[in-house]
């Protein structure tokens, strides 16, 4: 049961982080894909360029040829810039194929591309130079070599024309199976975050439907086990409660005003030793005790008395006990009995001041011990103020505890009307503590004066 | 006296059963004009050798060119023989027909040599 909220969290989170994860993996995935493809489109741009820059060099390779057969045949010396003009082009789309086919790795285009280079340097070393040297002279041997250079020059140009084409379908190819991978890719993180979503929807409903159930039971749970508080005549009672431990507002620490008769008022407030629930469940134990055993019993001390001793037997913790204030209050003459087993937070707030109510007796729960009483008479205006060791113990940032002291600082300080008082206590403890809260609040306010008291 | 020896060898692989495969037959006329850059066409003393020079390397291949001659482009010629798929070059994937022709036009008429089939075009009349 201490764990049900952490699990809940816990499996939120979970479930949250995985849907999260989905989509980072969903959109990743596509961002990559698109990478991915982006570099296939730039190489497959690039080996396009190529495969023209080929059929360039080829076209200004016959343009050297021709320029040297017009040269050949004319004497014109126009052919010979013609076949510098395009000598200088061969070389300048050359070097650019050859680093086309490097940056793609197409090693044996790039082998190729270098024996061609090679042919077409021989060639010029070995047919155009002797050409342009002497023009006149068209041999016959020349003329075999340019068709042999021609031969292998074609046929070279053709395998890297092959191999270019190659590489364009097999980057064609690459794309259309990065396409599909990425639309199957795509579609599992995507079902697999709607399953997930569907998954944390149902999670939520479920959650959703145990808070609510929850809730329902804290209520229910609260009327037995919180603290209550009724109007009395000439009265005016305020209180307030701060759990440190949940949201359920219930804890070790109990105040209850109670009507034991018409004129006859049971005032409470104890602090168990522990929290939360347990503690809780314990207090409702306390809390109808105290009253049953007030209805048999007026003197505070006397039901102290008999609390102690069955308290102890039917608990059978030595390592729980309660410090308890309580009070019998006359509402007609506003006379106070009361006992306090080791509750050292109950004042008394009068026009002179705020006044702490003496200890009758030692904490319950611990050993057999008789209490005292002792009895105090309230005038108009003046105020019960009774609350726990939440008050006095909270400590600031620094872990300085208010001490009592400075709980009477606080009463002193606070609204004279009870209900005012009592959430500002809470507040001044709320703040003072922030996130540090680490004891239960209660706080009980009784405004004595309404109307005079009679006066027996 | 070689080239009568020549003339013999073609006539005798004219009288061989003639290949289906075999693009070209004997009588036709064609012209001899090449796919290369160089569209001059060499004519080879030889099949064997035309093959080897599709097959062998560039300095293979140059050594070689003692034994062919070279033809004008638009040359003339008739053909009296035909063995398909004879030559095998490594960066032509598809292999290629030698042709037997009898040269009839230019300097070289008369001449009986081999052709690569792709040099060959038949002469529409």
């Amino acid at each position: 049961m201490k764990n049900a909220p952490l699990a809940r969290v816990t499996g939120t989170l979970l479930l949250t982080a995985f849907l999260v994860l989905t989509l980072v993996f969903a959109v990743q995935g596509s961002f990559e894909t698109r990478g991915q493809i982006a570099n296939t489109f730039a190489r497959q741009s690039q080996i396009q360029q190529a495969q023209i820059d080929l059929e360039e060099l080829l076209r200004l390779q016959i343009d050297e040829e021709n320029s040297l057969r017009g040269y050949s045949l004319t004497r014109d010396p126009f052919y010979v810039g013609q076949y510098h003009q395009a000598a200088s082009g061969y070389d300048s789309k050359e070097g650019a194929i050859r680093q086309t086919l490097r940056d793609q790795r197409l090693i044996a285009a790039e082998q190729l591309l270098g024996t061609y280079d090679h042919l077409q340097s021989e060639w010029r070393t070995e047919v155009a130079t002797p050409l342009l040297r002497r023009p006149g002279e068209r041999l016959d041997e020349l003329d075999k070599r340019n068709k042999l250079f021609s031969d292998y020059e074609t046929g070279t140009v053709a395998a890297i024309r092959q191999a270019l084409a190659n590489t364009d379908a097999a980057l064609v190819h690459s794309t259309q199976e990065q396409l599909d991978r990425s639309s199957w890719v795509r579609a599992f993180w995507v079902s697999v975050f709607g399953l997930l979503a569907i998954l944390f929807n149902t999670y939520r409903t479920r959650l959703n439907r145990e808070l609510e159930e929850e809730r329902t039971v804290t209520k229910i749970l609260q009327g037995a086990f919180r603290s209550e508080s009724v109007p009395l005549p000439h009265c005016e009672v305020g209180s307030a409660y701060l759990s440190a431990t949940s949201h359920m507002a219930v804890g070790g620490d109990i105040f209850d005003v109670y009507r034991l008769s018409e004129n006859r008022a049971l005032v409470l407030i104890a602090d168990i030793s522990g929290k939360g629930v347990d503690a809780a469940v314990l207090t409702a134990f306390i809390k109808f005790m105290i009253r049953a055993i007030a209805l048999r019993k007026s003197d505070p001390a006397a039901i102290l008395a008999e609390f102690n001793a069955a308290f102890s037997k039917a608990v059978g913790n030595p390592y729980l006990f309660v410090s308890m204030f309580v009070g019998v209050l006359d509402t007609g003459t506003f006379h106070l009995e009361y006992g306090s087993a080791g509750h050292d937070c109950a004042y008394v707030r009068t026009g002179a001041g705020v006044a702490p109510l003496a200890i009758t007796g030692p904490v319950l729960g611990v050993m057999e011990e008789p209490y005292g009483s002792q009895s105090i008479d309230l005038r108009s205006g003046d105020t019960l103020v009774l609350t726990t060791d939440g008050l006095t113990e909270v400590r600031d940032r620094s872990g300085a505890q208010l001490t009592e002291r400075g709980a009477i600082e606080l009463i002193e300080r606070a609204s004279p009307h009870a209900q005012e008082m009592a959430d500002e206590l809470v507040a001044q403890v709320r703040a003072r503590a922030g996130s540090r809260l680490r004891d239960d609040l209660a706080v009980l306010a009784i405004r004595v004066g309404n109307s005079e008291p009679r006066h027996a | 006296m070689r080239s009568a020896a020549l003339a013999l060898v073609l006539l005798a692989a004219t009288l061989a059963p003639a290949s289906a495969d075999c693009r070209l037959h004997h009588g036709q006329h064609v012209v001899l004009y090449s796919t290369t850059d160089d569209p001059s066409v060499l004519i080879w003393d030889s099949r064997d050798r035309l093959r080897e020079y599709h097959a062998a390397s560039f300095d293979e291949a140059q050594a070689m060119l003692p034994h062919a001659l070279l033809v004008s482009p638009g040359t003339r010629a008739v053909v009296v023989s035909c063995v398909p798929n004879f030559v095998q070059s490594p960066i032509f994937r598809t292999p290629d027909d030698a042709i037997g022709v009898v040269v009839s036009t230019g300097p070289q008429h008369g001449l009986t040599r081999w052709v690569l089939g792709s040099d060959v075009r038949l002469l529409s009349r």
